[in-house]
């Protein structure tokens, strides 16, 4: 029996008619009508500037919104230039758009994305996020040149940061997946990157997109696979980013649970490959590779100690089944100490974690219920990073950061050894 | 996107059937012209000179009429020093004896008019050659009464900022005259200085030329450069109100004099600039649609119709007399004033890589090499110019695919002589090889052996039979010259699809501007219950019914169908 | 008189001898069937135990929790204890079709019985089974969405929860299987709306501050102090 198809009949229909394509800009969206036109005339004037010759498909895909995103989509008109006697761009510019009729996800988005970039033969594409208020034409050209000129296969932004944002990026998830995967991407867990029409042919043939952490963090997993099947990886430098109001982000629950969650899922379906990894070659970068701003006031600290305490205590039972019992030992004993003199040493850390991926390797409970019990040690670590850094300016920051990156690379023999431990 | 295509896009009316007066539609034949541009030096040598004249073209006329064609527009014939190819004219009611007499021109005028075939001549309003008596008259001296026929100033500095044309070989519209000690303007070579029209006496004479022509038979005239005719400080001296006036002023006189005779005018211009030059039906019969022609290279190369649809959406409607007239080549270089800088870029890029091949803002190349030599592309574009609507010129040479040799010098490489057979001289004159005004193509893909008249038509189905066909087929059907053009938007944007309509004639034509084959659905709901009959084969299609109708088409394909309701 | 004794000897001793004879088919009879029940059961455990491990059923178990109560019990693994739940309960139903060949008078209708009560007894151990996963699971998302929330006595909701869960899946159990039937619902009736009461007390006099801040902000008077974390990506 013919396997049910997850293109709609209308979909194919609009690619045929679009043909192949040099370049495919993907935007995913869900209730962002009003930010979308502006993503659309962003693009536009990007391939109208950087890419004249080369033929080019702007896809919205639409997880259902109910605000009309996907008619503003259709029907924002293209912007005229006031010379050249209202001509506009060599080539037709393309706008196709699908919905899909599941609850929201970037994963199904992306899938359409990398199926319609497969079936257009794009050689570059670029997934933007409606929601970033600050998108210019030069960001879609920063992320699909490296692709379609330098030939990468997976370009990651960098952000401009203050000092007091992103810390599960730059505290966890960057220095974990450089440490682990090998791979120098700071901003693996973004809304916006770069990826060959090699890379989305790939991923189009992985049996893995019902998997709950590729459908909350598919650009994760478009990277890490790029870099164990051995494509070229890089990251462009942005600039500053602002969302819309509307669209700050998840909150430190539901983003561990995504972006943790997904990065141990693919510790778990890569293991050959990170397993035999002893080393992070840096990647193509383009600009500086990191901009911290010195603004930022560091955010209110009590509660989050709080949190941490009590989830020690609270989560004990939970947290004797995932640690050893000397690394539990150690955080019941930082739970205990003075507030202003409370430290989450970065050795410490980096053991826990690691435990914790161990942990999940084996099932020891419920895989969302350990991620979350990650929560309130992460409190206790960002507590403990803000204590030691309230004042501390950018560059120490950096230089702190790249100290731990060293020692998670420093105690992977540890990760290995708890991983393949049989308890 | 939506499911249906975007709306078709009205860009001209029907024109209405003109049913009441024979005269009047007479009067108005230059709509369904079929015309043929033509030096009479290139076509058939008749005294082994070396030259084509008109006695060789007047034994061709058979040929033009076999081919279809029903307008032939002769290129400048006048004596001249030919520094630019006659467009340098010394003497306005003659000959160039090269060419023949004036009575050789009234016999080959009589017998086009027995042919049924038209002849426009040129009228090089703006200029003359520096050769020509009135300004041998007007440079004597200051005092000369013909001295103002002519723009002079002490210093070069008038009309400042106005453009240079032929960018290329001039480095200011103005020039030194040694004899009067002072600057004389011209707005193209530094040999063709600018007539002076704020003179009555210049208006007067040139239309006592024109009344020379006109009481000989011809036809119509192009006229020349007419945006140029006037200047005025602190202007582009281009398109200004009083050049209207003049037109208007011999507008009015032909059609009190001379009804049913064609003004067409050279204004390479944008559409909405050209459309002042139709007045309110009072002023040019005809005019180019000059930035059509390369938008429609451009398209092919791209393989989007984007370019076309864009131009021909900013034309403006036209008065019901007049008509626009369309090209794909003609005598001079393939013109890319009229695009932007991106465009240009683009176009050199992909047709004109040596820069041998690129001249004054254009590209000096034929049809059929621009093309590769593929014949379906020829087929398509020259489809496509018989089938919008506009009087379509074709240039001599493009009906057989002839070559261009891009490395003769100025615009010279695309008026090499026609090729008639591939014997001696390409049967186009019995004279010495080497004593012929131009080099003939001889390589092996373009030259004279491969691509001549003689051996296309032994062939039912060489390019000369097809373009035979296909005129045939356009003259048929007056839908094609007057009809209005409805563009039906497919998704598929490498086709280019669009309806005419005159009264209950319609026609359907579905161009394939893509290199591979492609599949299209068009919304026909307004032609529901039709039966589309493809109008080369006259072959039934399935009738339009209510879902969107389904074409698949080759590469470089088209289709032209007849939609009948019966 | 000693004939009449011989005679009735050898009429006891021939019915005896008959009843023997009787008897001895049934049982070769039952034998056969306890022999072929044997075999039918470990090759049903055998199959059974292949079937769930391809699935993976002692993951699920382990994930759900299960496998810890099963350890603490002393009890074989999620995969051997359903393979030798089936064998246990094919060959003891064998056994018992033996047994109810031998025609023993009374035993019948009892065996009978305890047929008819066999499909209830394993959708009850099947009820408790998944009321002891489902507590444990919901119990321990509670705990840890009260911990990461900040929500107080977090212990106390998770508790409730599998408290809850656990009794609703015991008095399943025992209603399933008709033991005390009617006690059982009305324990269960009142224990939980005593929990239950108890819960609204609690709440009702412990939280009417945290009602009255409710009420005051969904009524705009009060702005809400929300705990501003550091944007983490």
């Amino acid at each position: 029996m013919a396997e049910e198809s997850f293109l709609a009949d209308d979909f194919i229909r609009q690619l045929m008619s679009v043909g192949e394509v040099d370049l495919l800009v993907g935007i995913p969206s869900y209730n962002n009508a009003s930010t979308i036109a502006q993503a659309l005339h962003s693009v536009e004037e990007s391939l109208r500037q950087n890419f004249v010759r080369e033929r080019a498909v702007i896809l919205n895909v639409d997880g259902g919104s109910g605000d009309e995103t996907r008619q503003v989509f259709e029907q924002t008109s293209e912007r005229r230039e006031a010379g050249h006697k209202g001509l506009t761009s060599l080539r037709t510019i393309h706008r196709i758009s699908c919905m899909y009729d599941r609850s929201p996800s970037q994963g199904v988005a992306l899938r359409s994305v990398v199926a319609a970039a497969d079936l257009l033969r794009a050689r570059a594409c670029a997934v933007i996020s409606p929601a970033t208020t600050n998108l210019t034409p030069s960001w879609i050209a920063n992320l699909l040149r490296p692709v379609y000129r330098e030939g990468l296969d997976f370009v990651a932004p960098l952000y401009v940061r203050s000092r007091f944002q992103g810390l599960l990026a730059r505290d966890l998830l960057y220095p974990m997946s450089r440490a682990v995967f090998g791979q120098r991407i700071r901003e693996l867990y973004s809304d916006e990157w770069g990826f060959s029409g090699r890379l989305a042919s790939q991923c189009l043939e992985q049996d893995v997109w019902r998997e709950e952490a590729v459908r909350t963090r598919p650009e994760a997993w478009m990277g890490i696979l790029a870099g164990s099947t051995g494509l070229k990886c890089g990251q462009y430098f942005l600039g500053p980013k602002t969302v819309s109001p509307s669209a700050t982000g998840p909150d430190i629950v539901d983003a561990i649970r995504q972006t943790v969650g997904n990065f141990f899922w693919c510790m778990e379906t890569n293991q050959p490959y990170w397993m035999s990894r002893s080393n992070s070659p840096s990647v193509s970068t383009f600009g500086p590779e990191h901009e911290l701003s010195a603004d930022g006031i560091p955010p209110s600290q009590e509660k989050m100690f709080e949190l941490f305490r009590s989830g020690v205590n609270e989560l004990e039972p939970i947290l004797a089944s995932i640690l050893t019992p000397d690394t539990h030992a150690q955080i019941k004993a930082i739970a205990l100490s003075d507030r202003a003199k409370f430290r989450f040493a970065a050795e410490l850390w980096v053991k826990t974690l690691y435990e914790f991926a161990a942990s999940y390797h084996r099932a020891v409970l419920n895989r969302d219920h350990l991620v979350q019990a990650l929560v309130p040690l992460y409190r206790g670590r960002v507590y403990s990073f803000l204590l030691e850094h309230a004042n501390s300016s950018a560059e120490a920051m950096e230089a702190q950061s790249e100290i731990l990156c060293q020692e998670f690379e420093r105690q992977k023999p540890y990760l290995l050894e708890r991983w393949t431990a049989k308890s | 996107m939506q499911d249906s295509p975007t709306p078709p896009s009205i860009v001209s009316q029907p024109q209405p059937e003109s049913s009441a007066l024979l005269l009047q539609d007479e009067n108005l034949w230059y709509k369904d012209a079929v015309m043929y541009q033509l030096h009479v030096r290139t076509f058939c040598d008749s005294n082994a000179d070396g030259i084509g004249d008109f006695r060789g073209l007047t034994s061709k006329l058979d040929y033009l009429q076999e081919l279809g064609i029903n307008a032939i527009w002769v290129l400048p014939f006048y004596p001249s020093p030919l520094r630019d190819d006659g467009y340098d004219i010394a003497d306005y009611t003659s000959v160039h004896p090269s060419y023949g007499t004036l009575q050789d021109f009234k016999d080959f005028l009589a017998a086009a008019h027995n042919r049924r075939i038209r002849v426009i001549t040129e009228m090089v309003v703006n200029h003359t050659s520096d050769q020509h008596p009135w300004f041998q008259e007007a440079r004597s001296s200051r005092e000369n009464p013909k001295r103002d026929w002519y723009v002079w100033s002490d210093t070069d500095n008038r009309y400042q900022g106005v453009r240079i044309i032929f960018v290329d070989t001039e480095m200011s519209n103005w020039s030194w005259d040694p004899i009067s000690k002072s600057y004389y303007w011209h707005r193209f070579f530094n040999h063709q200085p600018d007539l002076n029209y704020d003179n009555p006496a210049v208006r007067e004479a040139m239309w006592k030329v024109m009344k020379f022509w006109l009481d000989i038979g011809v036809d119509g005239f192009r006229l020349d450069a007419v945006p140029y005719l006037i200047e005025r400080d602190g202007t582009s001296c281009e398109n200004l109100p009083e050049t209207h006036e003049i037109i208007r002023d011999f507008r009015k006189r032909i059609d009190l004099a001379y009804p049913g005779k064609m003004l067409l005018a050279e204004a390479n211009q944008w559409p909405a600039d050209v459309r002042s030059y139709f007045g309110n039906g009072d002023e040019f019969h005809m005019a180019f649609h000059f930035p059509l022609m390369p938008r429609m290279f451009m398209a092919v190369k791209l393989e989007d119709r984007k370019p076309i649809i864009e131009i021909l959406e900013q034309t403006p409607q036209i008065p019901e007399n007049c008509q626009w007239c369309i090209f794909l080549r003609n005598h001079d270089e393939l013109t890319l004033e009229m695009v932007t800088d991106i465009e240009r870029d683009y176009m050199y890029d992909e047709y004109a890589v040596d820069k041998a091949m690129r001249i004054n803002l254009g590209i000096r190349r034929r049809l059929a090499p621009m093309m590769e030599n593929d014949r379906r592309r020829v087929e398509l574009l020259t489809g496509m110019l018989l089938s919008m609507p506009g009087t379509p010129i074709i240039y001599y040479g493009d009906e057989i695919g002839m070559g261009d040799n891009v490395y003769l010098g100025d615009r010279n490489g695309v008026r090499t002589p026609m090729q008639w057979n591939g014997g001696w001289n390409a049967g186009f004159s019995a004279a010495d090889p080497e004593r012929l005004y131009s080099p003939l193509i001889s390589n092996p893909v373009y030259g004279y052996q491969a691509i001549n008249v003689d051996s296309q038509r032994r062939s039912a189905h060489s390019l000369l039979s097809w373009t035979k066909s296909v005129i045939q087929t356009r003259n048929a059907f007056r839908v094609f010259s007057r009809g209005s053009i409805e563009f039906l938007n497919p998704s598929n944007h490498r086709v280019l699809a669009y309806v005419r309509r005159l009264g209950e004639e319609k026609v359907l034509i579905v161009n394939n501007l893509s290199s591979s084959a492609q599949a299209v659905e068009l919304n026909l709901q307004m032609y529901k219950r039709h039966i589309p009959i493809e109008m080369f084969g006259r072959n039934l299609f399935p009738r339009i019914g209510d879902l969107p109708y389904l074409l698949t088409l080759g590469p470089y394909q088209f289709y032209w169908f007849r939609l009948r309701r019966i | 008189m000693k004939e009449v004794i011989i005679q009735g000897l050898r009429q006891a001793y021939s019915n005896l001898v008959h009843m023997f004879a009787e008897f001895l088919p049934r049982l070769l009879v039952m034998l056969v069937i306890v022999l072929v029940g044997l075999v039918v059961a470990y090759l049903l455990k055998t199959t059974l135990r292949a079937v769930l491990h391809v699935t993976r059923l002692d993951r699920l178990s382990e994930e759900a929790g299960a496998s810890r109560f099963l350890r603490m019990a002393a009890l074989p693994s999620m995969t051997e204890l359903l393979s030798r739940s089936l064998f246990w309960v094919t060959w003891c139903g064998f056994i018992l079709i033996g047994i109810s060949v031998l025609g023993v008078a009374g035993l019948q209708e009892q065996i009978s019985r305890l047929f008819l009560l066999l499909p209830a007894i394993f959708v009850a151990i099947l009820i408790l089974f998944v009321g002891l996963v489902t507590a444990n699971f919901l119990s321990r998302a509670a705990l840890l969405a009260a911990v990461n929330a900040g929500y107080p006595s977090p212990k106390l909701l998770s508790w409730s929860i599998r408290f809850v869960i656990w009794a609703l899946a015991v008095s399943m159990a025992l209603e399933q299987v008709g033991v005390a039937r009617q006690t059982v619902i009305a324990a269960f009736s009142i224990v939980f709306g005593a929990f239950m009461f108890g819960l609204a007390i609690a709440f009702g006099l412990g939280g009417k501050d945290l009602a009255r801040d409710f009420l005051e902000r969904s009524l705009g008077e009060k702005k809400r102090e929300k705990y501003e974390e550091p944007q983490p990506l």
